[in-house]
């Protein structure tokens, strides 16, 4: 029986800059931060309320992760282009989130918009993925 | 919430950076709302209705958070943490960190220490196997034996 998503991973493009926009700006707490003697750096990363839900940030172009140059090309173009990601961020209230990270330099894909589910905003985090920030509708 | 005017969002959200900023410093209500431009009740209201906390359980939520950072790091006492953060009595500090996070200050950490060190002498011994399995971390697993 399986209970519960413990371990989700990101892909992305540059570790410092995930790590300033997934924690200076969204507010996400690291779990752990190891680094190894070839330069390789383990993060992983908790939403600020769900301790037990850890999300490893990795860096596909990293040379300390092995790969074919394949599969390498591959995920340099989908990170260019922003094209991975698509998971659902939840916020209270989408409106005042997006004014606050707005302020603080975060990107979007244009202003929240009302949706048959609630209200959304598309949010990028500079790194290859993309997000919907929603305040879900209530029922 | 459903605020018709942007500039409302605007000026809660002002408030709130604010507090994000300062919570490390006394700050009292009338000092947060007149960040706003409103009455005390009205930003009261209006805070709580976007952020579903009242403005003081925000502000202790932050302390706590700087507070879990700093433990974390291992580099300050928990005193010290109590009084850099905000809180003016120790006791209540640790009732409140230990309501939060499950586990008392002191406690923390030491736990945070051993993990610090541990990760510095044996960082493969964090990273689950399947990972390095599948992106042929070989260099891990080469100082996982070793370990």
């Amino acid at each position: 029986m399986i209970t519960k998503l413990s371990h989700a991973s990101l892909f992305v493009s540059d570790l410092d800059r995930a790590y300033d926009f997934y924690v200076n700006k969204l507010g996400f707490r690291v779990h752990t931060d190891v680094a190894m003697d070839n330069g390789f750096r383990w993060l992983t990363l908790t939403p600020p309320d769900q301790p037990d839900l850890e999300i490893p940030l990795l860096q596909p172009l990293h040379p300390g992760m092995q790969q074919s140059d394949e599969v390498r090309e591959a995920f340099r173009v989908l990170l260019e282009n922003n094209a991975l990601g698509a998971g659902v961020l939840y916020t209270p209230d989408c409106r005042a989130t997006y004014e606050e990270l707005r302020q603080k330099g975060v990107q979007f894909k244009g202003e929240p918009r009302e949706q048959f589910y609630g209200i959304e905003a598309i949010i990028l985090d500079g790194c290859g993925n993309w997000f919907s920030m929603t305040e879900p509708k209530s029922h | 919430m459903n605020m018709t005017s942007p500039d409302l969002y605007t000026r809660i959200v002002s408030a709130k950076l604010f507090m994000d900023e300062h919570f490390e410093q006394a700050m009292d209500l009338g000092m947060i709302a007149r960040k706003a431009c409103m009455s005390k009740f009205h930003f009261h209201r209006l805070f709580k209705s976007v952020y579903k906390k009242t403005p003081h359980a925000y502000v202790t939520l932050l302390r706590l958070e700087r507070a879990r950072q700093l433990l974390q790091s291992g580099t300050v006492r928990v005193g010290a943490v109590c009084h850099q953060v905000g809180f003016e009595s120790p006791a209540s500090f640790s009732l409140l960190f230990k309501r939060q996070y499950g586990t008392p200050p002191q406690c923390f950490r030491r736990m945070s220490v051993l993990k610090n060190k541990r990760a510095l002498d044996q960082p493969a011994l964090f990273i689950p196997r399947c990972f390095v399995n599948t992106y042929a971390l070989t260099c891990l697993e080469k100082q996982d034996t070793v370990a």
